[in-house]
């Protein structure tokens, strides 16, 4: 046995006698503040703090509810010695009568051991300054009663100063408790779901019992009658009786709770299942609704959920744990919960181990996500960067050669201007200038292939009605002004309808077309619609399997329908979330 | 085809002084130069020119613009806008800012712009 143990032992046995000894001064008494069944009664709601103190304390070492349970269990007999028949013990036991209550209140330190909120300390710090300095006082105030033993310490005689000193004392118990009252109602508010879990049977018998002893001082201060006082004095001790049972519930339930949940999780587990169900299923079997599984990718610091998407693990403290999962020395997913559930046995790792295989499955698929992602993203940046490259080109060629292409047109007009009809020089420069138009024209065509500056500037509503005025046959356009779409959806949009109006005018012998641009759900609809021979067969390098590829790479879809006989309609659907 | 006064917008010095050479020698007259949107419409309020002649891409902004902001000031100078882009979308975007109408750089004349403004 370990020091430990044989000093909770020695404890228990002195804790034991100790009660004994309550008993036997209350039977042995001339002048018992309760009569034997109450004694009994509080005896054994000492001792059922004591051992459920000693057993927690046995068992979580590092959690002080233990050795608080145990305190309360040994100070709880004190108040017993006032029965003594001798004035030296009959004063000490006034003297330290109190003690059991802030002992009793640093039980809100439930489940950590540790009281960390300011209005319980401040509660608990009130209690004490009431059982040491206001029990002190009011022991100077009270002369013993004709049939007590003298009270050594009582400075007056007078009756009417210990009544009014009682009172006092009694009131002022009476607020302390109420006191503790709203901090466990306001630590109740501020809990999660996991901790109130944890805390009910705590919380509940724990309210009972304060709110039993701020009527039980109370009544004592005001000197209601024995018969009311004995039976709120009862209900107080069967109270907290209870809550020493409540501690021990609570303890053993986490370990059966656990033990169900995980049994549940493994059936569960048998069936195949996804990624996503995995978390559900965890957060159920903890019971911990805000439960996350985040899986590590290869060669990546950060975590990313079953989708794929990185998330970030939570700072140190405010209430969430992070446990991970290890298989063969390898991390291969983290549990983010509620840091209550630490306190739960083992709980989180139990259903951890017991889904340790659903977990690299749901790790590797994860990861399979993350990286389609990253393919995904890349496609769309390369999409974006060769569209700025297009935009750089089309800008270089417009401020360079055209600018100057324009200006000796515009040079060689004038100069015509200044040339007689009948000169030789006539001819040659009216054979320039067509020259020179003709090579202008070649080469808006060519800068407007390589990127439009009008979708850059004007958007698509604009750049379409610059397709539609070129186009062969007449086009009806349905374009709504609803602001601009972002870059990328509108280059695809406008080189799916260029390039569907090109195969209008090679191919469809249509006599009329339709574009139509609309945004819905987020989406941007592009449809080009024509009357012509229809049959197009999209696979086959009409240009649109490029496009094809490069409405993809936003997410998008583009289809063709173009029955033989019956038109053709281009119609592709390109999400504009980003 | 009656005298006029223009004021040439463009941020390509090259073009500007093509252009003043070219209304120039019809007989206008070039009152001023400005190479950005900011530019001309403070230049179109200082001297009052009857047409502006305003390039479509401008580096603060486009000539739509301009035009757009004249349109209300019923004495503001009419608006021409060229560029040796020729999107047949200009036409109409062009007619929908306000200004008279469009002409690609290369066939810049007096004559042409004096058909829009008739």
């Amino acid at each position: 046995m370990s020091g430990l143990g044989r000093a909770l032992v020695a404890l228990g046995l002195a804790g034991f006698a100790w009660g004994l000894a309550y008993l036997a001064i209350n039977i042995a008494s001339d002048h018992p503040d309760d009569p034997v069944e109450i004694a009994l009664l509080k005896l054994l709601v000492g001792w059922a703090f004591l051992y459920v103190g000693l057993f927690v304390w046995a068992r979580r070492p590092e959690n002080r509810m233990g050795m608080i349970l145990t305190a309360v269990g040994l100070v709880w007999f004190l108040p017993g010695l006032v029965d003594a028949n001798t004035a030296l013990f009959a004063t000490a036991g006034l003297l330290l009568s109190n003690v059991a209550v802030p002992v009793s209140f640093s039980l809100v330190a439930f489940p950590t051991g540790r009281i960390e909120r300011r209005l319980d300390r401040a509660v608990i710090a009130g209690a004490w300054v009431w059982a040491t300095l206001g029990t002190l006082v009011l022991a100077l105030l009270s002369p013993a009663r004709p049939d007590e033993p003298e009270n050594l310490l009582a400075v007056t005689r007078s009756r009417e100063v210990a009544d009014a000193a009682e009172a006092a004392m009694g009131i002022a118990g009476g607020l302390l408790a109420a006191g503790l009252l709203v901090a466990l109602a306001l630590r109740w508010r501020a809990s999660s779901d996991v901790q109130r879990r944890e805390l009910a049977p705590v919380v509940a018998t724990g309210s009972l019992a304060a709110g039993a002893f701020a009527v039980l001082v109370v009544y004592g201060a005001l000197g209601v009658d024995d018969v009311a006082l004995r039976a709120v004095e009862v209900v107080t001790m069967l109270c907290l009786a209870s809550l020493a049972v409540a501690f021990l519930v609570g303890l053993v339930r986490a370990r059966v709770v656990a033990g169900a949940a995980v049994t549940r999780l493994m059936q569960r587990l048998e069936e195949p299942l996804a990624a996503t169900e995995l978390r559900d299923l965890l957060a159920e079997a903890l019971r911990d609704p805000s439960l996350q599984v985040l899986f590590p990718l290869p060669g990546r610091a950060d975590y990313v959920g079953a989708d794929g998407e990185p998330v970030p693990l939570p700072a140190a403290g405010g209430g969430r744990a992070v446990t991970p999962v290890d298989r063969e020395g390898r991390r291969i997913a983290v549990i983010v919960h509620d840091a209550a559930l630490d306190r739960a046995g083992d709980l989180v790792r139990s259903a951890a181990a017991a889904s340790v295989l659903a977990l690299e499955n749901a790790r590797l698929e994860a990861e399979l996500r993350a990286r389609v992602a990253e393919v995904t993203a890349s496609r769309a940046r390369i999409i974006a960067a060769g569209d700025e490259e297009r935009r750089r080109l089309e800008r270089d060629l417009h401020d360079g050669a055209q600018q100057r292409l324009v200006s000796l047109a515009l040079r060689l007009r004038m100069a015509r201007g200044r040339v007689d009809d009948a000169s030789a020089a006539a001819p040659l420069l009216d054979g320039a200038m067509a020259e020179l138009e003709a090579a202008l024209a070649e080469l808006r065509e060519l800068a407007r292939g390589i990127h439009p500056a009008v979708l850059t500037d004007r958007g698509l509503g604009p750049a379409l009605e610059g397709l539609a005025a070129r186009a062969t046959v007449p086009v009806e356009l349905e374009v709504p002004d609803a602001g601009r779409l972002p870059r990328p959806v509108e280059a695809a949009a406008y080189f799916v309808v260029s390039e569907a109006l090109a195969n209008v005018a090679k191919y469809s012998g249509a006599s009329h077309a339709r574009v139509r641009v609309e945004r819905r759900n987020g989406h941007a609809l592009v449809e080009v619609r024509d009357d012509g021979v229809g049959g197009a067969d999209p696979a086959r390098g009409s240009g649109l399997s490029g496009l094809s590829d490069r409405v993809a790479a936003l997410q998008g879809r583009l289809a063709v329908e173009s029955p033989v006989g019956r038109g053709t309609v281009v119609r592709a659907e390109i999400p504009c979330a980003s | 085809m009656p005298h006029r006064t223009v004021l040439i917008v463009d941020d390509h010095p090259g073009f500007r002084s093509v252009a003043r050479m070219l209304l120039e020698s019809d007989g206008w007259d070039v009152v001023g130069e400005a190479d950005g949107v900011a530019a001309a419409l403070a230049a179109a309020r200082a001297l009052h020119p009857d047409v502006l002649l305003v390039d479509v891409n401008l580096p603060d902004g486009d000539g739509f613009a301009v035009a757009e902001a004249l349109r209300s000031d019923p004495a503001a100078p009419r608006v021409v806008l060229t560029s040796s882009r020729d999107d047949a979308g200009y036409a109409g975007l062009a007619r929908g800012s306000g200004a008279q109408g469009f002409i690609p750089k290369a066939q810049l004349s007096c004559g042409a712009i004096d058909a829009l403004i008739a």
